[in-house]
């Protein structure tokens, strides 16, 4: 139901992994000498890297300012990256379903579809309760059901069910089809109790 | 002669007096007409909107804002699920706008809808019911 930052810690490892290796093979190159051999204006293998006074480089108060600088940089990019891992929703807001504005706006909550779609599943047999998030917009919406199942119930049938009925109906009222459909299922020991009362056409003989 | 007839007929204008629509009235107009159409319902019972519930013979809430002779509505409608929003809506938006120009004269340019709830037909609530 909740969304990871998988694809922004891929794309940040493998920018940190390039620095590393990049990092790595100038440091084989000056060790080795070949830098040396390369261009002679490199540092010379097993010879001091930094060379000269370096008080006089960083005891500026330009050079504090711009360390200073990059290091709140490199800090707040750090702890956004931290943040990025909390879970999210990320539920879509509003459907907005009108074509012409200017004859007026349809808008209809994205919880108040999900609540349908929930109450939709929850008459299903064995289904002990459902939620659901949709994402994405009104012409690519994206669904996410959570259901919980008793024990006894067959969970091909509610699977079919809801694959047959349950996301067509979706389909049918948002009248575009959905681009990803997620189904996570859960088995609870409750019953399946959905009230105290049935509807009944039996006969009544007096 | 022209003239004289002109004359008596603006007489006869004036003699009539004015007729003025309040506010509300449109606003219960346009709620009735949307509660007819066998989709559409609104919200019962409760106490200062707390505890309302979904009900399909209930009207709708509609809001009407004038500026001379033009109307723009704002209403907040549940509705039948499954049904398609886009097409049924733009249905309530045109029958509204027809109904309350027939019975009122007011021109509507802008109705905008929320879609407050969606219910099944006949949907039980599985506790018993007052009747």
């Amino acid at each position: 139901m909740r969304q990871h930052a998988g694809a922004l810690n891929r794309v940040c490892l493998v920018i940190l992994g390039i620095l590393a290796l990049a990092g790595g093979v100038l440091i084989l190159l000056i060790a080795s000498g070949m830098l040396h051999a390369m261009s002679p204006a490199t540092v010379a293998a097993e010879s001091p890297v930094v060379t000269g006074d370096l008080h006089a480089v960083f005891g500026t108060a330009s050079a504090v300012a711009i360390v200073l600088v990059s290091g709140v940089v490199v800090g707040a990019l750090g702890l956004s990256w931290i943040l990025a891992q909390i879970p999210r929703r990320n539920a879509a807001d509003r459907y907005r379903l009108h074509q012409d504005p200017a004859s007026g706006t349809t808008l209809c909550d994205a919880s108040v579809l999900a609540s349908a779609v929930e109450n939709q599943i929850n008459t299903l047999p064995g289904v002990v309760g459902s939620s659901a998030l949709l994402r994405g917009t009104a012409m690519e919406p994206d669904l996410a059901i959570k259901v919980t199942v008793n024990n006894r119930a067959d969970i091909q049938d509610v699977l079919q069910r809801i694959n047959t009925r349950v996301i067509p109906d979706l389909s049918m009222a948002l009248e575009t089809p959905l681009r990803r459909t997620g189904i996570q299922l859960e088995v609870s020991g409750r019953n399946a109790i959905s009230g105290t009362t049935v509807e009944t056409t039996g006969t009544v003989v007096y | 002669m022209n003239a004289t007839a002109e004359h008596a007929g603006s007489r006869d204008l004036d003699s009539r007096g004015r007729t003025v629509i309040d506010r509300k009235v449109l606003e219960k107009i346009a709620s009735q007409v949307a509660s007819e159409e066998s989709f559409a319902g609104g919200s019962s019972g409760g106490f200062l909107g707390i505890g309302a519930q979904s009900d399909f013979s209930a009207r709708p809430k509609v809001a009407v804002e004038l500026s001379g002779n033009i109307a723009a509505l704002s209403v907040e409608i549940g509705l039948l699920y499954p049904v398609p929003l886009r097409q049924v809506t733009d249905q309530l938006r045109r029958r509204i706008s027809e109904r309350v120009t027939a019975l009122t004269g007011v021109d509507v340019r802008q109705i905008d809808i929320t879609v407050s709830w969606l219910k099944p037909a006949g949907e039980s609530t599985g506790r018993r019911r007052l009747l």
